[in-house]
């Protein structure tokens, strides 16, 4: 025992904390994401397109499994391993870039039709939840507002998402930021959730605890493969943060959704050197 | 036998239109004409079937003469026909010239030697029932015949009327497709050419690009091929090129976004997409979607900004002209939807004709009475509905259901069938009625979409 003084309530939690460095965490060698399964909501993933690009780099990717969810029907399609439009593959790239031994679920709300609704994004959050059991599910989408009346829809999908929190799974959602008069949701509903805006990040690790109105987080903004990945977007911030988390997760398999977000606001206190 | 008819009144102008105007079957209950040449006999069956309550037109004539006068003014369902008619006519030469009106006709014949009639002939001739004056003739007994052959004139009657019905709705809507599809073509107010070539007239001149191309993408599950693409130059001209499919096309990837989105130097980061022939090559690209209705994704895509290619400001110009440029294409998109849709229901209705028509009995297989009422009572065949609904649910903005449309439509055709225009004629009033108490309860709002 050290004969100083003992320290105050707020240095032992500095004192332990201290050693919890994200250089320490994120770059552990166990941090790859095994073991966790992430769900990605979205407009479906281009599996052969990512098992390519992961070969190429001398890594096998874990098989990805899915389906596709559409207006009017309750069991949701197969998933062909086709992506209905590129945006859900840059996604899953991203995660899988930052964590590639993570087991990823395409669930398609989009299909080929090319929209969606509040109520396929509550079945598809669901079904991520309770059926494939993810840990962790990536929301790189946003509802519109208007599109959440009567208030009752709004109220089911902040159920979902808290059915997701009460069942430790971690709901990563893009912030809208490009509307400011309008929320974005469910990136609106912070707190049983993690909303993540595009911060100025050169590192893929790097990111940020910076409150804005209901926006928590800032991550990496930009992506690395598909159309549109270069440039900045909410859209590709979002999975960032849920690779860093995918990362963490492999580390403590056991996290609870309120233990990661104090794990990510302290690490944002001490950015990577 | 003097007639019983008024005898020499001046004929009331207004009172003669409906009788030469043609009449409305629909409308108009069964007519039975008595013809016989004894007054009390004439009235003493009037009387009869008045207090029967049949819901019949009754007609009574005292001899031949006055009976085809009346048979050339309103079609005789069932004639009650003496054979003897006095003068040395018979009630089935009578029968045989009524026939020459309506082919349809039936008859009981009164006679006083029923055992010598010639049935034969006269079940060719259409009298399908005897009452012998000396024997069986009582108010119960005549009542009995005319209710029978009532029962069976009914049903035929009303699919006789549908078959009618059928034919002028086909004629109607052969007549007025030339003239819709030519009104269309007169009344497009927004070429899409027109309104393609001016949007790229705009954010051509305003953000330097160079070229441009307008991609529209309309997608039904219900069709085959599901995805219709096209795709439009700066002239607002079809390109011919063969189009890459949406989902793992540029386009696709910008609508997935929801917003304009800059591309410059394409070729130094993978796209995981492939490229349109007319995309290839481009040193700089800007795409945004417009927003124009459901299952339409229009995105204009702008190439080649001279310099250091596009930048954030042109983002933020085109994602406004994106706001204004699809208000304008949706307009000459929806004008032509509206058309399309208007020929696919007429296209639906004619077919949906034929199928009922299909469900009707042929000459040849004629149906019991019983059978006939049955099923007209009954709904139309599944394929009939679904055709009816699918027409119903097109494009447009509706504002119930179409299924819930057709049981309200099929519910007011039951109760014509059962009870007669003036059901439907309450039935009219009482939605009205309740249309104007809601109104009054919960003021009077636009229907939404």
């Amino acid at each position: 025992m050290s004969d100083a003084a003992p320290p105050g309530p707020s240095d032992v939690f500095d004192e332990i904390l201290a050693l919890v460095r994200p250089e320490r965490l994120l770059h552990d060698p166990r941090a790859t994401g095994e073991g966790v399964r992430v769900c990605v909501i979205d407009s479906g993933i281009e599996r052969t397109l990512l098992a390519e690009r992961f070969r190429d780099r001398g890594q096998e990717l874990q098989p990805i499994e899915g389906a596709v969810f559409v207006q009017g029907r309750a069991e949701p399609l197969p998933y062909d391993g086709r992506q209905s439009a590129p945006h859900g593959t840059t996604v899953a790239d991203i995660i899988l870039t930052l964590a590639p031994r993570v087991r990823l679920f395409s669930a398609d709300i989009f299909g080929p039709q090319g929209s969606s609704d509040a109520e396929v994004l509550i079945r598809a959050l669901h079904w991520a939840v309770d059926i494939w059991k993810c840990h962790i599910v990536n929301l790189s989408l946003g509802v519109p507002e208007q599109r959440l009346n009567p208030v009752q829809r709004r109220y089911q999908l902040l159920r979902a998402v808290e059915d997701g929190y009460f069942k430790d799974v971690l709901i990563f959602a893009a912030a809208a930021n490009e509307h400011p008069l309008t929320h974005s949701y469910p990136a609106v509903f912070a707190p049983p959730l993690l909303s993540v805006d595009k911060g100025p990040f050169d590192d893929p690790l790097g990111f940020d605890y910076a409150l804005n109105e209901r926006i928590e987080f800032r991550a990496h903004g930009r992506g690395y493969v598909g159309p549109f990945a270069s440039e900045p977007a909410t859209s590709w911030a979002a999975p960032h943060l849920a690779g860093i988390a995918a990362r963490l997760l492999s580390l403590r398999p056991g996290l609870k959704p309120f233990e990661v977000k104090t794990l990510l606001y302290w690490m944002s206190r001490h950015p990577l050197t | 036998m003097a007639s019983d008819r008024a005898p020499t009144e001046p004929p009331d102008p207004l009172a003669r239109v409906p009788r030469s105007a043609p009449r409305s079957a629909a409308d108009d209950p069964e007519t039975v004409l008595i013809v016989d040449d004894e007054e009390p006999v004439r009235r003493t069956f009037r009387e009869w079937l008045d207090e029967a309550d049949l819901d019949v037109h009754l007609l009574a004539a005292a001899d031949a003469e006055e009976a085809l006068n009346l048979a050339n003014e309103r079609t005789v369902d069932l004639a009650i026909l003496d054979w003897n008619l006095g003068a040395g006519s018979d009630g089935l030469q009578l029968l045989e010239d009524l026939y020459v009106f309506n082919p349809d006709i039936v008859a009981i014949m009164i006679t006083g030697y029923a055992h010598q009639a010639t049935p034969l002939d006269a079940m060719r001739m259409g009298v399908r029932d005897y009452l012998d004056k000396n024997q069986d003739l009582d108010r119960n007994t005549f009542l009995r015949a005319v209710r029978r052959q009532l029962d069976r004139i009914r049903p035929a009657r009303r699919q006789k009327r549908l078959h009618t019905g059928l034919v002028a709705f086909r004629e109607a809507v052969e007549r007025v497709l030339p003239l819709v599809q030519t009104a269309a073509a007169l009344n497009d107010p927004l070429s899409l050419p027109e309104v393609v070539a001016s949007l790229f007239r705009f954010l051509l001149r305003s953000t330097g690009a160079r070229d441009g191309v307008l991609l529209v993408r309309d997608y039904d599950p219900a069709r085959q091929p599901a995805e219709l693409c096209r795709a439009y130059d700066v002239q607002g001209e079809t390109l011919s090129t063969p189009l890459v499919p949406f989902s793992r096309s540029l386009a696709g990837a910008a609508a997935s976004m929801g917003q304009a989105h800059l591309l410059n130097h394409p070729g130094e980061s993978p796209l995981a997409v492939e490229l349109q022939a007319f995309e290839r090559g481009r040193r700089s690209l800007l795409a945004a979607p417009l927003t124009t209705s459901p299952g339409l994704q229009v995105i204009v895509e702008l190439f080649d900004k001279p310099g250091d290619g596009f930048a954030e400001s042109d983002r933020q110009l085109v994602t406004a002209a994106a706001d204004f440029g699809g208000e304008v294409l949706r307009h000459a998109l929806a004008e032509r939807q509206s058309h399309r849709a208007l020929f696919e229901a007429i296209d639906l209705a004619l077919r949906a004709s034929d199928s009922l028509s299909a469900t009707l009995p042929s000459a040849g297989s004629q149906p019991t009475p019983k059978q006939a009422g049955e099923r007209l009572l009954k709904p139309p065949p599944l394929a009939v509905m679904e055709q009816l609904s699918e027409s119903l649910g097109g494009p447009g903005p509706h504002t119930v259901a179409a299924d819930d449309a057709l049981r309200l439509a099929e519910a007011v055709r039951t109760l014509a069938l059962k009870h007669g225009p003036a059901a439907v004629r309450h039935c009219t009033r009482a939605v009205e009625s309740l249309r104007e108490l809601l109104d009054e309860l919960g003021g009077v709002e636009e229907a939404g979409p």
